[in-house]
């Protein structure tokens, strides 16, 4: 498989052991995938491995013909990998401007031009709420608005992929429908979108494709409507981790 | 008890300058380096060097020797604390008591134990209504009050400060936003040096350059930092102030040898009933 994306043969972990045996995935250009499982089968240690927060053991990340491997994590996020972490997203002690402002300063490396305008108005109508906020800590945002404004840090410098982890997570069920249609609009806009999710049904909806991860391995890799369409979906990723799934071979 | 209010204000405002470097090398590298008090001194001695021993005027000899001893901190932390860095923050901070140590005992080493003092003229000290000030105090408000906008500049204003101050929100999110943080460590140690060294130069003047000029007042820095809640800015200028008077004002009711003790109670009170201290934010592990 080739992609914008391309996961080969990875390995990473804490510690001793391997938590990532040998992860094989792919993200077309233009599309989105998500990544679903239960916990503790590596959907995390996986988006970290990517972004560059933990080191690959083995394996190859490709983004775009380029082997990322040996870029740091500022190295990757200036080579077009953005990357939105889970929960703490946002620098809480800084006002939603200077997120912004520091967004654009460091993940461009220099590319953004001083002056003018922290984040260019059409990326701002995806996020109706935050023009109002510029003053405000981001701390005291909402669990909803701080995703808003995590988002928009990460698109501040166009993407070639964007990495989402669990972008729904502690939400209240309006925010959710939001942050998945505003996934699914800036995805319009040509950004590929990698996304690790719990909320499968919700997710799956707008993605491509599905990918089921299970004891640090991909269990399932198929188009995101034909995996919304089974019946058993919910053991898919709910269902206990050491139960070998019947569906393995379908990918 | 005007007079005691305002020199509590500059012995509070003296203060300011090592409880905000405290408080940025705390924010960004997380440990509480113990080693400010002796950096004050050893950076004191460079401008008595350039000052006295060489004949600069005061102002160059501390711009110089400031922005040398920001360098000179970049190469002790790579020499010190960057090879304990994944060791945890009791580890540094044990490295830093002995780091304080090795540089104080380099400015003995250099000048011995007799109190020195900067080349400056005497000045007779003038009367505002009821207040008596002499020049050092002035000097001591003016520059302190301008270092202190030239870092809120620098923090809110400026990319770098901005950066400094993201890295010590949130470490790992920092690295995704694209800040590389060996650079951004570097900067904060260079701007601690800057601090340090125009702080050890003002109490040099207010008191004298004696090996443990610098030391003696690493309760009250600390009491400052904690009290304005470390990694907090605006807390460490506002806990400064607020330690500075509240010792100085303690004498009009305890003798003032134990006027010492008050730092130390102000510790112990804030980490019972706010450890987070007045503008500091909660700790929480991830």
């Amino acid at each position: 498989m080739t992609g914008i994306l391309t996961i080969s043969g990875l390995h990473a972990g804490y510690g001793a052991g391997d938590i990532l045996k040998g992860i094989d995935a792919a993200l077309a250009e233009g599309q989105i995938v998500t990544v679903i499982g239960p916990n503790g089968s590596g959907k995390s240690t996986l988006i970290k491995t990517l972004a560059g927060l933990l080191p690959a053991r083995q394996g190859d990340i490709v983004l775009a013909g380029t082997r990322v491997n040996d870029m740091s994590a500022p190295q990757r996020v200036r080579s077009g990998m953005s990357y939105v972490p889970q929960e703490y997203n946002v620098f809480r002690n800084l006002t939603v401007l200077e997120n912004l402002q520091i967004a654009r300063e460091f993940m461009s490396g220099g590319r953004a031009s001083r002056g003018g305008k922290v984040i260019d108005d059409e990326l701002l109508a995806l996020f109706p709420e935050l023009p109002g906020k510029f003053r405000a800590l981001a701390g005291n945002l909402s669990g909803g608005q701080r995703q808003m404004l995590a988002f928009a840090c990460a698109l501040t410098v166009q993407p070639k992929v964007l990495m989402l982890d669990e972008p729904s997570a502690g939400l209240s069920p309006k925010y959710m429908a939001d942050i998945f249609a505003t996934v699914k609009q800036v995805n319009a806009r040509g950004v590929s979108i990698f996304m690790i999710e719990q909320n499968a049904t919700e997710a799956l909806r707008i993605s491509n494709t599905c990918i089921v991860m299970a004891n640090g391995r991909v269990r399932l890799n198929a188009p995101a409507d034909q995996v919304l369409g089974m019946q058993d979906l919910h053991s898919l990723y709910l269902g206990d981790a050491r139960e070998e799934l019947p569906l393995a071979a379908a990918s | 008890m005007l007079q005691t209010a305002f020199n509590g204000f500059v012995t509070g405002i003296i203060v300011t300058l090592p409880a905000l470097a405290i408080t940025l090398l705390f924010g960004v590298l997380k440990f509480p380096n113990f080693a400010v008090g002796a950096m004050m001194t050893l950076a004191a001695y460079m401008v008595f060097a350039l000052n006295v021993q060489l004949g600069w005027p005061l102002v160059v000899a501390t711009v110089v020797a400031a922005i040398a001893f920001g360098g000179f901190l970049i190469v002790v932390d790579y020499l010190t604390f960057r090879p304990l860095r994944e060791r945890g923050s009791i580890t540094l901070m044990v490295a830093s008591l002995g780091l304080g140590f090795v540089l104080e005992n380099i400015a003995r080493l250099a000048y011995g134990n007799t109190a020195r003092s900067f080349a400056i003229e005497l000045a007779r000290p003038f009367r505002f209504f009821d207040i008596r000030m002499n020049r050092e105090q002035m000097i001591i408000i003016g520059v302190s009050t301008l270092a202190m906008l030239a870092m809120y500049v620098l923090l809110t204003r400026m990319p770098i400060g901005r950066a400094m101050r993201a890295v010590a929100d949130n470490p790992a999110l920092a690295l995704v936003r694209g800040i590389e943080s060996p650079r951004i460590i570097r900067w904060t140690w260079f701007i601690a040096g800057m601090l340090l060294a125009v702080g050890g130069v003002l109490i040099g003047m207010d008191r004298a350059l004696e090996p443990p000029m610098g030391s003696s007042y690493l309760i009250a820095v600390f009491a400052a930092a904690i009290l304005g809640g470390l990694g907090s800015p605006l807390g460490a200028f506002v806990g400064a102030l607020v330690i500075g008077m509240v010792s100085e004002l303690s004498t009009l009711v305890i003798p003032p040898n134990y006027r010492i003790g008050i730092p130390l109670c102000v510790i112990a009170l804030i980490l019972i009933f706010r450890p987070q201290g007045l503008f500091g934010q909660p700790y929480i592990r991830k």
